[in-house]
Order: structure tokens, then C-alpha cells, then sequence
């Protein structure tokens, strides 16, 4: 393979892999910590998309639109995490995963009505490109990656730096010491969602401009959103960022190579994975309830 | 003979109900409730008797649905025949992986069944298009020969064949939940240590459920397959694999009526909404919520009780009878 294609497509992987990581951050801390499935991150990762392609057509400015996006994609998962999943937090995991998943539905009805069913381009916010070993890279696919790490980053110091944080990691280790502590849960609950929510909408608004915004992009990212979570195992941060770049890479270079193992290798992956290690890569086996 | 009335009559009844539907309702409605609520059967006996959640349906619909399609492809021309090979597509996949499958724990049993669901859909779209002719599909539809009796081509003969097959089958899921392995199915879900310490195996146990459940999908496929006379990667497509999940749960989990009522329901709205509003996903939605909110028990659970009620006019205990295991 030539090394161009290689270096574009390593850098493709990246990227694809840095949208994963923010979309599964949320998906495994909601497992991790409230026990639910929380299928209608996807709503949120949707509705960042398409708030970055309202704002950008108004403003003209992308960076505006992933802002905007990420404050309503947080408001609207504040919302439904008080409407919806405060009543539901102590029913069984696959219930609360079929309302979420109903939130997904009615979610995307609600998007069809309001900006119809056509796919809407997004403009990419910057066109220079630089050259990395005489490969033309996008900028804007190497800002993804930074603004992904910083994410990383940040989310590590909050998991171990502030209380709230060291609070939810308690909790994802054992929810009922942490409330027979006297911490309120459904306090770290709601915190904790709506961090999901954000970085769910964040994950849109910075995919919006790789691809096509359209109603179903939700159910299309799914699967692989799923996929990451598994790998890395639930509710461990770093594994899921370990698994986003793993499978972004996997999708990027299998693509090169032949183009259905794009689809089919990361599934591959994880079932070799799963059968050989049940917990993920990076699973506590202390997760076992 | 009181006995075996007694033991057969909501099965019956319920058909008899769906009988009188059949002339209220079109056709290719039924056609399409029956198949679907198959479809469901096997979901629901996972989730509700085994306790494993599964998200990859699709893909045993498929594995059905092609073993028939190649056959009245490439091969034959009987629908019959086709129908059978499809079951044996399914039985033969599912005991192949069921050992790998059933060890896992239920969160981590649904996502690999999803991903074995993504790897058939890519594999019939794309690894085998030489056989499967990708995204064309196959079309089998006039190749299809007549067959005496019940002509499967003809769309009222085939809502009779699926009528039998159904009652047949709910038979057999109610033989089944009456049986000791269906008690030990249930108590896999439930108390999986207790059953090891009385001698029975879980590990054998989950996977001749898992084979039951699977074979059941197959059969679903390869009755789709026959039905639409065509047969193409859409019927394992990654986003339609929460289908029969919701539908188990919409009809009641664990229930012998769920799948119907869950399938009548889902198809129902579904067609309904989307003749008077475009956008039915949001009614969809928005009703999945409500449903959820107002109880885990779905349609069938919430009504088995009124209603036993209403005919009985026992008093069920309450907290007892709630998820339809009055049997057990």
C-alpha cells in the first residue's frame, strides 16, 4: 500500500475514531454509573449536528453551531433525564434501554418535522490543509483529534480531581456504599447525563461537517457506538478511548484494503475480543451485578 | 377431556379471535401480524423464559429467510420444501454458535448477537454478492411452483398455512412453559445457582433455548421469504434489530399472548399513524415512552389481570400473577 493512502487513512481513523470516543464516553459512564442503556445519546448526537447546520447557515460560522449545539443538546438531555429517567432508574436494564430507545424514535420524528427528511451539508470550517511526509491531512480532522483528547484530559480531572468526580467513579464501583455515604445519587445522576449529553451533542456538531446531516444518523453510528463501549469496556474511560481509536483505525485501514471489511472487521473485533474476554479490554471485574 | 379443554381454550380463543380480524382487516395485514408475532416468539422466550436480551434477530431471520431463498433460487421450487430448509439453515446456525453465544452475560449476549447480525447483513450485501446478488436481492416470486391443498403463491392460502403454523406453534411455546424444562428455563433466568445445586446442567439448558428460540426466527425468515417471494440484505439491516425487542416488550415479557398483542399493536400503529401522519416515529416514540413509564409489564401484562377479572371474576393475588406465570 502506498504510504499516502496509508498516512490519510491513519488520519481518517483518528478522526472517525475521536467522534466515537465522544459519542461512547457518555453511552459508558450512563452504563457505568445509573446501570441504564442510554440509547437516545444518539437523539443528542443528532440534534448537535443539526443545530451546527442551523446556526452555520445563519451565522456562518461552524464553531458558533457546535457551541449552540452542545448547550441544547445538554438542555434537552437535562430534560429527559428528568422527565423520563428519574422514574425509571430502578426498573430493569432492558426497560429503561426500550424507553431510551423510544426517546431515539420520537426524537428523530421530531427532527424530520422540523428540518425535513433531506441530508443538509454542513461547510467545513477549515479548509487549509497542511503536509504531513508529503500527504495533503485537513486541518479541521486533526482539530477533532485535539478537541477529543482535550476532552480526555478534562474528563480525567474531573473523575479524579473534584469530588463530584471521584463521587461518580465511587459510584460506578458501588452505588450503594456511595449512597449509604449520604451522597445524593440522583444528584450524580442528573450531573452525569447531562455531561453525556454534551459530549454526545459536542460529538455531532464536530461530524456534522464529515458528513451528511440527516434524520436517521443516530441509528447509523449506533451499532459501532455500541461497539466501542463493549470493547473498552463498560463504564472504564480509558478503555473507550483505547477502543474509539482501535475501531476507527480498524474502519480507515480495512476500508483500504478491501471496502465491505470497513463495516464488518470492527464487528469482527469485538466478538473475538468478547469471546476471549468477556469484561472488554479494560472491564473491572468488580462490575459484575 | 375437561382437562384438555382447558388447556387449549385461550389458545382457541385467541385464534378465534384473530379469525374474525382476518374479516374486519386486509389481508396482507394479517399476513404480516402472524409472521411478525413468530417472529416475536422467539424473542420473547429468550428475554421472558431464558433472560437473555437479544439484538441480533435479524440475523437468524436472515439466516432463515436465505436458506429458503436459495433453495426456490438456485435449486427447487417448492415452497414447502424451501420452508423446511430454511429451519434447518436456522437449527443448524444456532446449535453452531450457541455454545460460544450462551456463556456470556445477558448485556454483553445482546451486543455480540448485534454484531453478528451487522456481520450477516455485510456479508449478504457485499462478501457474497456473487450469490446473493447484494442490494438487488433475490427474486424467486414466479419460480415459485403451485402445491395441491394449500397453494403458498396464493396470499388467503398462505394466511391459512400461517395460521396453523402459528397455533401449532403456540402450542408448542405453552407446551413448553408447562413442561419441567420450561420450569428450568425460568429458573436459569432467575436463580441460576440453585438449579446447578439441583442437578441440572444451565449451560445445556440455555443453549437448546437458544436453538428453540432461533429456530423459531429462522422460521419467520423463511415464511417472509415465501411470503414477499423476494428476499434481500434489508432483513438483517443493523437499524431494524430493536424491532422484535420492543415488540416483546410492548406485548408483555414472558407472556404467552405477548408477541401477538405486541405484534397486532406495533403493526397496527405502525400502519395506522403513517396513513394519516408522516411522521409516525415521533407517535411511535412517544407511545414506547408512555408504555415504559405506566408499567414493565406491557399491553398483555396490564390487561391479563383486568381481564381475568372481568371473565373469571377471580381475584387474582395481586403481585402474583403478573407476569402470566400462573402455571408455574
Amino acid at each position: 500500500m502506498d504510504t499516502q493512502l496509508l498516512i490519510s487513512g491513519v488520519i481518517f481513523g483518528l478522526s472517525l475514531g475521536s467522534i466515537f470516543f465522544l459519542l461512547a464516553i457518555g453511552l459508558s459512564l450512563c452504563f457505568g454509573l445509573m446501570r441504564i442503556i442510554s440509547l437516545d445519546q444518539l437523539l443528542y448526537y443528532s440534534v448537535g449536528a443539526y443545530l451546527t447546520y442551523s446556526i452555520c447557515t445563519v451565522t456562518g460560522n461552524a464553531w458558533i453551531g457546535v457551541l449552540g449545539g452542545m448547550a441544547v443538546a445538554g438542555i434537552v438531555s437535562f430534560a429527559v433525564e428528568r422527565f423520563v429517567f428519574l422514574r425509571i432508574y430502578e426498573r430493569d436494564i432492558t426497560f429503561t434501554m426500550v424507553a431510551s430507545f423510544g426517546i431515539l424514535f420520537a426524537g428523530i420524528g421530531v427532527i424530520k418535522y422540523i428540518w425535513g427528511l433531506a441530508p443538509r451539508p454542513v461547510p467545513i470550517p477549515i479548509e487549509v490543509q497542511v503536509s504531513i511526509l508529503g500527504t495533503e491531512i485537513p486541518v479541521y480532522r486533526l482539530i477533532v483529534v485535539a478537541i477529543s483528547l482535550l476532552v480526555y484530559g478534562g474528563i480525567w480531572l474531573f473523575l479524579n480531581r473534584t469530588i463530584t468526580g471521584k463521587a461518580i467513579r465511587a459510584g460506578i464501583e458501588d452505588i450503594d456504599h456511595v449512597e449509604g455515604l449520604g451522597i445524593n445519587v440522583y444528584r450524580l445522576f442528573t450531573v452525569t447525563f447531562i455531561i453525556a449529553g454534551t459530549l454526545s451533542g459536542l460529538a455531532g456538531g464536530l461530524h456534522a461537517p464529515l458528513i451528511m446531516v440527516d434524520p436517521v444518523m443516530g441509528l447509523e453510528v449506533l451499532p459501532f457506538v455500541f461497539m466501542v463501549v463493549i470493547i473498552g469496556g463498560l463504564g472504564s474511560i480509558k478503555g473507550t478511548l483505547v477502543s474509539a481509536f482501535l475501531v476507527g483505525q480498524v474502519i480507515s485501514i480495512g476500508s483500504l484494503i478491501y471496502a465491505p471489511l470497513a463495516q464488518m472487521a470492527p464487528f469482527a473485533i469485538m466478538l473475538l475480543i468478547l469471546l476471549i474476554k468477556p469484561t472488554g479490554l479494560y472491564g473491572s471485574k468488580l462490575l459484575k451485578r | 377431556m375437561m382437562n384438555i379443554f382447558r388447556w387449549w381454550w385461550g389458545i382457541l380463543l385467541m385464534f378465534l379471535f384473530l379469525g374474525v380480524l382476518r374479516i374486519f382487516l386486509p389481508l396482507p395485514f394479517m399476513n404480516e401480524i402472524l409472521i411478525f408475532s413468530i417472529y416475536t416468539m422467539g424473542c420473547n422466550f429468550l428475554l421472558g423464559r431464558v433472560g437473555f436480551i437479544s439484538f441480533g434477530q435479524p440475523a437468524y431471520l436472515a439466516v432463515g429467510a436465505y436458506g429458503t431463498a436459495f433453495y426456490l433460487y438456485y435449486f427447487g421450487t417448492n415452497p414447502y420444501i424451501g420452508i423446511l430448509l430454511g429451519i434447518l439453515a436456522g437449527l443448524v446456525v444456532s446449535a453452531a454458535i450457541g455454545p460460544l453465544f450462551v456463556r456470556l452475560r445477558s448485556d454483553y449476549f445482546a451486543l455480540v448477537n448485534l454484531a453478528l447480525a451487522v456481520i450477516v447483513f455485510y456479508l449478504m450485501e457485499k462478501v457474497l454478492a456473487g450469490i446473493t446478488h447484494g442490494d438487488n436481492g433475490l427474486w424467486f416470486l414466479t419460480r415459485m411452483s403451485n402445491t395441491p391443498v394449500l397453494n403458498l403463491g396464493n396470499h388467503s392460502d398462505f394466511f391459512i398455512f400461517v395460521f396453523i403454523l402459528a397455533m401449532a406453534l403456540w402450542a408448542f411455546y405453552k407446551y413448553l412453559d408447562d413442561s419441567i424444562y420450561g420450569a428450568c428455563c425460568l429458573a436459569t433466568k432467575i436463580n441460576e445457582d440453585k438449579l446447578k445445586f439441583l442437578g441440572y446442567d444451565s449451560f445445556n439448558i440455555r443453549w437448546q433455548a437458544f436453538i428453540i428460540a432461533n429456530t423459531t426466527t429462522a422460521l419467520a425468515g423463511a415464511l417472509y421469504a415465501v411470503y414477499f417471494g423476494f428476499v434481500s440484505p434489508d432483513f438483517t439491516s443493523p437499524s431494524r434489530a430493536a424491532d422484535p425487542v420492543v415488540v416483546t416488550i410492548l406485548g408483555g415479557v414472558g407472556t404467552l399472548y405477548g408477541p401477538i398483542v405486541g405484534a397486532i399493536a406495533y403493526t397496527g400503529m405502525k400502519d395506522l399513524i403513517s396513513g394519516y401522519i408522516a411522521n409516525w416515529e415521533l407517535v411511535i416514540g412517544l407511545l414506547l415512552v408512555i408504555i415504559m413509564l405506566a408499567g414493565e409489564k406491557g399491553i398483555w401484562g396490564t390487561l391479563e389481570p383486568l381481564l381475568a377479572k372481568i371473565i373469571f371474576r377471580k381475584r387474582t393475588v395481586s403481585g402474583f400473577s403478573t407476569n402470566g406465570d400462573k402455571n408455574l
